[in-house]
Formats: C-alpha cells, sequence, structure tokens
C-alpha cells in the first residue's frame, strides 16, 4: 500500500457513504445535546458541505429534510433519532433498490466497464455475484484517490474475472467491453450526471464504440436545485490529491498540478439512469422528480431558508 | 570468402539490442552510423557487387536487433536505398553510404528544430495547449510557440503508470513556459479550457493512424468531440513502411507491477492487470502531422513513406518487416 499511497491513493468516502456520516453525527449530537446543538451541528455540516462536497446532492437532499422536520415537528430527542434511523433506513433501501434495478440489465456473458467504488455500485456488484451472474469487469484505476484498485479489491472477494487498468487504457480497451455501469455524485434536471472524474470520458468513449452506459443513481441523488438554474460548481483539488509530500519534495519547486474529482457527464451519453424506482431515460429526469414532490417546479426550501427558520425557532 | 562485419559495428548492434542505447532518435542514428562504419571499414574484394552484399549483411544484423522498432529499420533502408540508387566502384559506393548516413544523422538531429518551427506556425495566438506523455518534438512545437510569444498556458497529462507528464513539465517550465499538471481522467474535463492539442508519435502507420503512449486516442476523441485540433508532431522516420502491407504495429503490455505493486497483485488472484503502453490514435481524430518536411494530413502519411522509404516498400512488398534480408534481395 505505501506505493500506491505515494501514487495518490487514498480512501475517500462516497456519496452515499458520506450521507451516512452525516446522518451518524446527527444521531450522536442527538443523544448527547440539546435541540441547540443539533441546529449547530446542522449549521456545522452545511458549512462543510459547501466546503467538501459542494455536489453530493444526496447530503443535501437530507438535509432539506432533516431541516423541514425541525422546522414543523416539536423537538424531541427520541422521536428525532428515530427519524434519523428512518431516514437511513430510507436511503439503504433506495440504494439497494437502484442496484438491483440496474442488475437486472447484465446479461451473463456481459463484460462489464467502471470506475470508483460507490455505495450502489458495489451493491450491484454484490447483487450480480448473488445472482450468479459472474460477468467480466474492467475497473479503471480511477485518478485522484484511485478508488478503483478498492474496487477491484472488493470484486475479487466476490469472485468476479477482473482487469484492472489505468484510467487513460478506457478507450483502448472499451471495445472489449459490453456495457458501462457509472455511479453518480448527483443528477441535474436535463439528465447530466456528475459522477467521478473520468465518468464522462468512459461514457464518451463507450459511446464511440457502441457499449451502452448505465447510471446506477438512487433518487436522493436528484439535485432539484438545477431545474431553478443552479449550476453544480465542481470542486477541484491540488497534487495533495496526485501524490505523497516525498513524491512532490522530488519535483519542481513551481510544480503546479489541477485535480478535478468530478466531471458531468451529457444526458445524450448515457442509455439509462437505474433508480430505485425502476430505469429511465436521463432526459426524464423532470418527470421523476415530479412523481417525488407531487408538482413541477417542485417547491423546495433553500437550506439557507431552512437555517433562518431553525434559528427563529431554537435560538431565540 | 565473406568479409568480416567489423566489431564497432557489433557492438553497436549488441547495445541496441540490449537497450543501452534507447529512444527511437537515438536508435535510429546509431544504426545509419554503423552502416558508415562498416562501409567505411571495408577492406574486402574491390567488387562492387561484393560490397553491397557486405554492406546488405550488416543491414540484416542491425535490423535484427530490435524487430518491432520502427526508427531502426527506417534508418538502415534511408542509407540501403541510396546505396542501391548509387552507381559506379567500391569507392563511389563506399562514398554514398557514407553521404546517406551523415545526411540521415544530420537530418534527424535537425528535425526536432524543424518540426518546433512548423509546428509553431500552427498555434493559434494566447494558446492553451494540451499535451500528453512526453515527446521532445510535441515540446519543440510548445516550446518554440512560446518564444513566439502565442502560448498562454500549457496542460500536461500525468501520463500513468510511468508519469513522463512529469518530465514533460520539467522540460517546459525550463523554458518559462506555464504550465499545471492534470491527471489522465481529467482531459475531457479540461478540453473547454484548451485551444489545440500536440502530442508526439511513436509510429504512424501508413493509412495515417498514430501509434502513441496510452490515452493519446482519447486525448484525440475528447478534442475531437469538443472541436479542438489536435496535431501530432512525428520525426519521418517514425512512419512504417511495413504498414504499407497491412502489418499490424504491435502494442506491448507491459509489466504490471508498474501499475501497482507485486504484493498487492500476489493477493488479489481473481485480478489481471493490463497494462499496455500504446493505443491507436484514428486519422479522423487528427487534424495534421508535422514532420520535419512540412505539415500533412494524416491520410497522407503514404506521401512520406513513398518520399522517404520508397524503395524499401518494393523490398517489403516482397518480403514483409522482420522477414527482409538485404542479402537476399540483391541482383546478381
Amino acid at each position: 500500500m505505501e506505493e500506491l499511497i505515494k501514487n495518490g491513493y487514498s480512501r475517500r468516502e462516497s456519496g452515499t457513504e458520506y450521507m451516512f456520516l452525516i446522518l451518524e453525527r446527527f444521531k450522536a449530537v442527538a443523544e448527547k445535546g440539546e435541540p441547540e446543538d443539533v441546529i449547530e451541528a446542522y449549521k456545522g455540516i452545511v458549512d462543510e458541505l459547501k466546503e467538501r462536497r459542494p455536489v453530493n446532492a444526496g447530503a443535501w437532499n437530507i438535509m432539506r429534510e432533516i431541516g423541514k422536520y425541525l422546522i414543523e415537528k416539536d423537538y424531541d430527542k427520541d422521536s428525532f433519532i428515530s427519524f434519523i434511523e428512518g431516514l437511513r433506513k430510507k436511503i439503504d433501501d433506495s440504494c439497494w433498490e437502484a442496484a438491483r434495478v440496474a442488475s437486472h440489465r447484465v446479461l451473463r456473458d456481459d463484460t462489464i466497464i467502471t470506475l470508483s467504488r460507490g455505495v450502489c455500485l458495489r451493491r450491484f456488484f454484490k447483487i450480480l455475484a448473488d445472482t450468479g451472474k459472474k460477468v467480466k469487469v474492467y475497473v479503471m484505476e480511477s485518478r485522484p484517490g484511485m478508488e478503483g484498485i478498492d474496487l477491484a479489491d472488493y470484486l475479487d472477494k466476490l469472485g468476479f474475472e477482473i482487469y484492472l487498468i489505468v484510467d487513460s487504457a478506457a478507450r483502448f480497451l472499451v471495445k472489449n467491453c459490453t456495457k458501462a455501469f457509472i455511479s453518480a455524485e448527483a443528477v441535474a434536471v436535463n439528465g447530466a450526471v456528475v459522477g467521478k472524474v473520468g465518468s464522462s470520458l468512459l461514457s464518451l468513449a463507450s459511446n464511440e464504440a457502441r457499449v451502452r452506459v448505465y447510471v446506477i443513481a438512487p433518487l436522493y441523488k436528484f439535485s432539484p436545485e438545477t431545474i431553478y438554474g443552479e449550476l453544480l460548481k465542481l470542486p477541484e483539488g491540488d497534487w495533495t490529491l496526485l501524490m505523497s509530500p516525498d513524491i512532490r519534495a522530488m519535483l519542481p519547486e513551481n510544480y503546479r498540478a489541477r485535480a478535478p474529482i468530478y466531471d458531468v457527464t451529457p444526458p445524450q451519453y448515457i442509455d439509462g439512469i437505474a433508480t430505485d424506482v425502476g430505469l429511465f431515460a436521463p432526459q426524464a429526469v423532470p418527470v421523476i422528480l415530479k412523481q417525488i414532490y407531487g408538482s413541477f417546479p417542485p417547491r423546495i426550501l433553500r437550506v439557507d431558508e431552512i437555517i433562518e427558520s431553525l434559528e427563529k425557532k431554537y435560538m431565540w | 570468402m565473406y568479409m568480416k562485419i567489423p566489431e564497432e559495428v557489433f557492438k553497436i548492434a549488441e547495445d541496441i539490442k540490449t537497450m543501452r542505447i534507447r529512444g527511437a532518435g537515438r536508435i535510429a542514428r546509431a544504426a545509419a552510423k554503423a552502416l558508415k562504419i562498416a562501409a567505411q571499414k571495408y577492406d574486402g574484394v574491390n567488387d562492387s557487387y561484393e560490397f553491397r552484399r557486405f554492406m546488405a549483411r550488416v543491414a540484416d544484423l542491425l535490423v535484427s536487433t530490435r524487430p518491432t522498432a520502427v526508427s531502426l529499420p527506417n534508418a538502415v533502408y534511408y542509407v540501403m536505398y541510396h546505396l542501391e540508387k548509387a552507381e559506379g566502384n567500391v569507392a563511389e559506393l563506399r562514398d554514398a553510404v557514407i553521404h546517406a548516413a551523415d545526411t540521415f544523422i544530420a537530418e534527424s538531429l535537425e528535425a526536432v528544430k524543424k518540426i518546433g518551427i512548423i509546428g509553431a506556425k500552427r498555434i493559434k495566438d494566447d494558446a492553451v495547449v494540451l499535451t500528453h506523455c512526453h515527446s521532445t518534438a510535441a515540446v519543440s512545437v510548445i516550446v518554440e510557440a512560446y518564444r513566439m510569444g502565442k502560448i498562454r498556458h500549457v496542460y500536461s497529462t500525468e501520463t500513468r503508470p510511468f508519469f513522463q507528464g512529469r518530465i514533460t513539465f520539467r522540460h517546459l517550465t525550463r523554458e518559462g513556459v506555464p504550465v499545471t499538471q492534470i491527471p489522465d481522467s481529467a482531459v475531457r474535463y479540461i478540453m473547454h479550457e484548451v485551444d489545440q492539442v500536440v502530442v508526439g508519435a511513436d509510429t504512424v502507420t501508413s493509412n495515417g493512424a498514430v501509434v502513441n503512449k496510452i490515452g493519446t486516442s482519447q486525448v484525440a476523441l475528447a478534442a475531437h468531440e469538443a472541436r479542438v485540433r489536435v496535431f501530432v508532431a512525428a520525426e519521418t522516420y517514425k512512419f512504417s513502411p511495413a504498414t504499407v502491407i497491412g502489418e499490424l504495429v504491435p502494442i506491448e503490455f507491459r509489466d504490471p507491477t508498474e501499475i501497482v505493486p507485486a504484493d498487492w497483485i500476489a493477493s488479489h488472484p481473481n485480478v489481471r492487470v493490463l497494462n499496455p503502453s500504446f493505443d491507436i490514435t484514428p486519422p479522423e481524430y487528427i487534424d495534421a502531422i508535422i514532420t520535419e518536411l512540412g505539415v500533412i494530413p494524416p491520410q497522407s502519411a503514404i506521401l512520406i513513406l513513398l518520399e522517404r522509404f520508397g524503395w524499401a516498400l518494393e523490398k517489403i512488398k516482397q518480403g514483409g518487416i522482420g522477414r527482409i534480408r538485404f542479402e537476399e534481395t540483391l541482383e546478381e
């Protein structure tokens, strides 16, 4: 692992894992503290989200749900904890269900190409293994972070035949594959998918090679803000995501790097989005959002509006 | 009785074989030099046919050292082509070989500079350029364009698994060019900021496809999608005569431990690590190939091959590269 760490391998939570962490934090704060502490934690998490995972649509969606709960209900520790536990279960179930829907698209002799290590992506492979679909899997290394190494490790334990490749080899080897499956950090209203950087490159190369592209994205990954024209601002890192300080020390002092973490795959490169309510074309996102929120455009509370209401209710 | 091949020639052949001499340009120049030395040292019978036969044996020896390289046989073909065309006695043929070898070496050394000057003219003003891996010819184009005040910024890919992009970073920054490195996965993400792509080539095939470091073809694909022009900087000795008769350029798969450590591989029995060194960029994604002879559309690659290695093409058609024996092609 030491050599991999030198080259930038690191463990970063996937979108869904990050959501689970948020819920655990709420639970821990609620167990110990007063409602004011919960509100403080809420504000702290919002700041952290803006800074670290601004495009994690799932996290914003649960923050909205939690905020709505705290505004509408009279705070009671036990009820709040059971609400958080319920929310966790809902996310967990949705993720499994989206993975199951995606797995139906796979035939026994398929060769799949993928990248990164999303929770729903891993569950998708788990279902394939459990249902005896022992497909071949090409896994891209997925820099920065090299989470592809973790996915290959996971798939190795599930007994798949795996081919680990560098990100640059995607176009060269995609012709050996029959389907591409990617996970999402967010899905925009026009069906564009924010995923680990390299997803759009893989989707482009897949389209060129006429390999179908599927996105595994439970509905909690849909970003309702994008209906109102909000642009998803993609965060970037620097050399620290690409190498260890020892390696950096060997490079020129003025060495500069940009390490984007996500990219946007346009809807025209995506054949289907597998969600917990079924598989549909990316361009059908508004239809699905109407189903979830009951109207289009849906009325959504902005997080800063929520914070304002919470402060009014709990802090004064 | 055969005239013995001189020791110095054997030494060069051995150095090429064992990779003590590396890099397309160096290998090509070493081969030309070996032919020159052989011609100079020839002291066999004063008969032009015998001299040709001797040179053909030397050529066969040199070509056999690295059967899949392109620059090496091309250097040999170039010199042998001039010998084939030459007429006269041994002294005159010897002069022809020496002159051809010297010309090849000088032109090869000049080629990168010429490519830089020609290629720089193709760079737009205030351009943001993206390059992949490390190519001396591509760097030459970028540096020359920078000196002309045309380059605003350069994005250079890391180029896994060996990070040759770091060499590019050093070379460009040494010349003052502002460079930012990006991971290979980010080329499509960054492409909307890029005006032009300049890459090198390992081999150019007869239909204008470019074999180059793995990842080049997806850089070109992403550029094509974004309507960003792609230029390939390639010396003419990178053009492969063997592809004219339909031979495929072999893609080398290198050691998996270049990607992940051996202990990781050992503990993951179901994982095969595939490490292809090169990929193939189709000509439709390339706007122009910049050679020292000038700029050509990739589909005109055959022109360079005819111009540079016309004679060799005939010989190759008879036998195929690797199987061609110069000695057997001599006419009594």
